[in-house]
């Protein structure tokens, strides 16, 4: 169990930038996810940290030992990857006991090792089959345990739920989290899933394009998103963004989008004027509360369509030009032409830099 | 017939004329020799019965015997012993360097090489000997291994080998006529072996091989245990292919001691202890003119090459035989 | 699962710098041994080809000395030695270059056809006849050069000059048709049926259809069959060696054979350039169309 530390890394192929100037500090036996859309570079940097790519630039430290020139062979960490890569020629024994193999360790210790993993992991009726005779999750729990024999300084995993279907994924997610808390081994999990991420990690780090958007914890991520792509990112249906101006009139602010205008606060104006007047207001669909009868210092719109969902619906409704989604409870009153009025209260609205794209508020 | 019915035929007829032109060539160059050659074994034809045999396939003058066969089983031809025993060492040594050497050749030039460029480097530069005319290699090597301007000797120095070790003549020298023999058809098979096993390699998921890594493997170990495993079958390819064709394969030979001997082919090769089985088909035919001998020395090698490629039907399966740097398990 | 205990006695970070830096050493050490060392023969004999070709003399194997188009004399005047005059090497390469285009025409017609009917059409004994021409391939074809010498005279085409060049072109072609046809067939399958049926659907017949879709898309595959096979006829030796005895109506591999008996003692020079001059089409074409040939060598090698 170690601290892994990202010292301002950086991964380029030939011209392709896939890790930009990445600085993260993982702690001791901390479940922390690299959470991106496709080509973000969190496979890359999984890559690295495991030591089959070296870094173009920057140091990885384990602990405070430079590990940038180790290969994976000496690094003793533990991975699964988003194929499982189980080698098909041998049986599942001999591909958990393979590590330790390797490792020159004696054969009576080898075989209780990988029975224990096995039981842990609950294989252990498997062990004499090859790997092309089990299913999906059987050879996710073999990956996961050859991975884990070793008892591993870091644990590292590429999607690894991404080939099963949903319902074992939502079985397994809570497995992965619980075993990781038991084992307390520092783990480092790669996924596109923002709702995977959210669950499992004890912290996440956002990434998009090689840069480094976010890293925080779950409930941070989702309260106080650090700009756009964190806000449009994290959570589903994704926040809605209207674009406007911070007008002040007489001391008092507006919020102007053109298709309808919203009075803040004086603080409130006042925060936002003082770092930029072009912004980006953003709101969660779960935090618009829909109205039939009109409310003051509300936005006017007509609903477009609905989408039940069983337990909520999300209304769409049309402002002007643009579309706003609202999360609500299923109500059979909200049908597509109805005037609507949505309230937001002012805690709730996050306002981004338009041309930064930083959060203000 | 109406034009409904022509075209019914004509549809069904398509294939057999698309494939017409394809059965007279196979006839011509793989069939009727073939069936000629079984039927020759068994004659006495030589250069003096030769024109009558060539105006009636029939005439009494070629008479049917097992002459032949008696002297390849018999012993009664005395030289046939020789030329068996070079031939069982020319085949098993270029084979081990076809399927052995080109395994490490390849594990090291798409394995262990990372850079593409360097990697791509060095398969054209062992692709050359297989295609470049053979007139061409075998002068190359007549050159390399010419005692005052050829570079084969002081090459071999400059690695330590002590000049008392070196031949005056690699081309007459027993054994070195035999190594060189076995070298310069080396290097030709080993690119086969090259090619195919580089395919497999290639093949190979690259997250089994970072699994490895991972696991705590020095890349030495990755290919002991993990790479070669995997390529037991295009092995086994390699090897059965292989074997036919170095059994009948006598070309380099000819054109080595053939161009470097001045003198005739056949007493140069005999000589030189490289008479291998095929070349001494082709040497009793076209150098002494007995044609039913040689038919039936080549005869035993048909045979052979038809039971091999029965068997790899049997192991392989058809499929097997078309991609055979597939891996599996 | 216990934490891990085995933290105490693992080497220290220095160590496993230095034994994976010795390990990368000793893996390129064994791609040097094994790779490289071997091969620097073959890259000096290409190297000589080229050198010597150009020089009258060379010392230490390698380095030229006196660079010189007295080699390249052939060229344009007949090669005396002695009292025998050997053949002038125009009307030679004339012959080698009708062995070859012979060849490639007659193989890239035979195959096309050939491989279209195994690729896309539907008759009996279709999986037989596949499996016939995979076992051609194996069988070795030198071994039936006495049979071939026979029907040869049979057909009167023995010690004929032209006719004989031509016989050996229609026999060399049906040695090389086989593998030919299963390339094209292997060109033909991966075009998907529903651009023919598109084809079809926008008007066209079969047969245009066949002109102006499909033949286009397997272009590059003939073009390599073509290329492939006139190298094959250009490099073929054993044929013309065996069965044309007349000077007049050798191919120029079997005059560099007779060429290197006499000369290999006199003069290194000639021959060089002759062999260069012999092997341009080769390193032009493997040089130009690299990728597409090594397709054909990775799916039909002979040896």
């Amino acid at each position: 169990m170690v601290r892994v530390t990202l010292d301002h890394v950086s991964k380029f192929f030939g011209k392709v930038k896939a890790v930009v100037n990445l600085y993260l500090e993982i702690r001791d036996g901390e479940f922390v996810a690299l959470l991106g859309p496709s080509g973000c570079g969190k496979t890359t940097t999984l890559l690295m940290i495991a030591g089959i790519y070296k870094p173009t630039k920057g140091r990885i430290l384990f602990d405070d030992e430079d590990v940038t020139d180790l290969p994976p062979k000496d690094r003793n960490i533990g991975m699964v990857f988003q194929s499982y890569a189980l080698y098909p020629h041998m049986t599942v024994y001999e591909n958990i006991a393979f590590p330790l193999r390797l490792k020159k360790v004696p054969k009576n210790e080898i075989d209780r090792k990988v029975k224990e993993v096995a039981k842990l992991l609950q294989i252990d009726h498997l062990l004499d089959r090859k790997p092309s005779q089990l299913s999906g999750g059987q050879q996710q729990r073999v990956a996961l345990g050859r991975a884990l024999v070793k008892e591993p300084d870091v644990l590292l995993l590429d999607e690894p739920l991404s080939n099963l279907d949903a319902k074992l994924r939502i079985l397994m997610r809570a497995e992965l989290k619980r075993l990781q808390k038991e084992l307390k081994i520092t783990t480092v999990y790669v996924t596109h899933d923002q709702v995977e991420a959210m669950s499992m990690a004890d912290k996440i780090a956002v990434m998009n394009a090689g840069r480094l958007q976010q890293y925080a914890e779950p409930h941070d991520l989702y309260n106080k998103p650090a700009n756009l792509f964190v806000a449009g990112f994290i959570g589903a249906p994704p926040m809605n963004f209207i674009e406007g101006s911070i007008r002040e009139v007489d001391g008092n602010y507006f919020f102007d989008a053109g298709v309808f205008t919203l009075k803040l606060s004086n603080e409130l104006g006042e925060l936002i004027a003082s770092k930029s007047t072009d912004v980006v207001l953003g709101i969660r669909p779960e935090h618009a509360k829909i109205s039939l009868i009109e409310r003051p210092n509300a936005i006017k719109g007509a609903i477009y369509v609905t989408e039940p969902l069983g337990r909520d619906m999300v209304v769409n409704v049309k402002v002007g030009n643009i579309i706003i989604k609202v999360l609500t409870e299923p109500n059979p009153a909200l049908t597509p032409g109805k005037t609507v009025w949505l309230v937001i209260s002012e805690d709730k609205m996050h306002f981004f830099d338009k041309s930064t794209e930083k959060a203000i508020v | 017939m109406s034009k409904r019915r022509w075209l019914a035929v004509g549809r069904k007829a398509l294939p057999f004329i698309f494939l017409t032109p394809l059965f007279i060539m196979i006839s011509l160059s793989w069939v009727a020799p073939l069936f000629l050659t079984v039927y020759l074994g068994f004659t006495n034809l030589n250069i003096k019965n030769f024109l009558a045999f060539i105006r009636d396939f029939f005439t009494p003058r070629v008479k049917i015997t097992m002459e032949n066969f008696k002297n390849i089983f018999l012993g009664q031809d005395p030289y046939i012993a020789d030329v068996l025993k070079t031939t069982i060492l020319y085949v098993t040594s270029v084979l081990l360097i076809n399927v052995f050497y080109s395994l490490i050749l390849s594990i090291s030039i798409a394995y262990f090489v990372r850079n593409e460029i360097i990697s791509m480097i060095l398969r054209v530069a062992w692709l050359l000997p297989r295609i470049t005319p053979g007139i061409i290699y075998a002068l190359l090597w007549l050159w390399f291994i010419d005692p005052t301007y050829g570079l084969m000797n002081s090459f071999l120095s400059l690695f330590g080998v002590p000049k008392a070790w070196l031949p005056k003549s690699w081309l007459l020298d027993i054994p070195y006529s035999q190594i060189l023999m076995i070298i310069v058809n080396g290097y030709v098979g080993a690119s086969f072996g090259m090619i195919v096993y580089t395919a497999a390699i290639k093949s190979i998921p690259p997250d089994l091989i970072n699994a490895a890594l991972v696991d705590g493997a020095s890349e030495f170990q990755v290919a002991r245990r993990i790479i070669i495993p995997l390529l037991r079958w295009p092995m086994l390819f390699v090897t059965a292919w292989q074997t036919m064709s170095l059994l009948a394969s006598y070309e380099y030979i000819l054109m080595i001691w053939g161009a470097g001997g001045g003198g005739g082919y056949a007493g140069i090769a005999r000589a030189a202890g490289v008479m291998v089985w095929s070349l001494y088909s082709y040497s009793k035919a076209f150098a002494e003119y007995q044609y039913g001998y040689a038919a039936a020395i080549s005869l035993i090698l048909v045979v052979i090459g038809l039971g091999l490629i029965a068997l790899y039907f049997k192991i392989f399966g058809f499929r097997r035989l078309m991609e055979p740097s597939r891996i599996e398990v | 699962m216990t934490p891990p205990s085995y933290k105490r006695g693992r080497r220290s970070i220095s160590t496993r710098r230095v034994m994976a830096l010795l390990r990368s050493l000793a893996k390129y050490l064994i791609v040097v041994i094994v790779a490289v060392i071997p091969i620097i023969p073959i890259l000096l004999m290409y190297g000589w080809l080229l050198v010597q070709s150009f020089s009258s003399r060379v010392v230490l194997g390698l380095v030229p000395s006196g660079l010189t188009i007295e080699n390249w004399k052939f060229l344009w005047s007949p090669v005396k030695m002695g009292l025998k005059t050997y053949p002038n090497i125009w009307p030679i390469t004339l012959n080698t270059l009708f062995v070859a285009l012979g060849e490639a025409a007659l193989v890239v017609l035979v195959s096309t056809m050939a491989g279209y009917a195994l690729s896309r059409m539907n008759f009996r004994g279709r999986v037989g006849l596949m499996q016939f021409i995979i076992a051609l391939h194996a069988f070795p074809s030198v071994i039936l050069l006495i049979a071939l010498f026979i029907i040869l005279n049979k057909l009167g085409l023995y010690g004929k000059g032209y006719l004989t060049l031509m016989g050996i072109m229609l026999i060399k072609a049906g040695l090389d048709i086989p593998m030919a046809s299963w390339i094209i067939k292997g060109f033909f399958d991966s075009i998907p049926w529903d651009i023919e049926w598109a084809a079809l659907v926008d008007g066209c017949t079969r047969w245009r259809a066949w002109r102006s879709v499909i033949v286009p898309l397997i272009l590059p595959g003939i073009g390599a069959i073509s290329i492939f096979s006139f190298l094959s006829g250009w490099s073929e030796f054993l044929l013309v060696f065996t069965y044309v005895k007349d000077e007049t109506y050798y191919t120029l591999p079997v005059l560099i054979y007779h060429l290197i008996g006499e000369f290999r003692f006199i003069n290194w020079g000639m021959l060089a350039a002759i062999g260069l001059f012999y092997a341009i089409p080769t390193l032009i074409f493997f040089s130009t169309s690299q990728k597409l040939l090594l397709r054909i060598y990775v799916g039909g090698i002979k040896r």
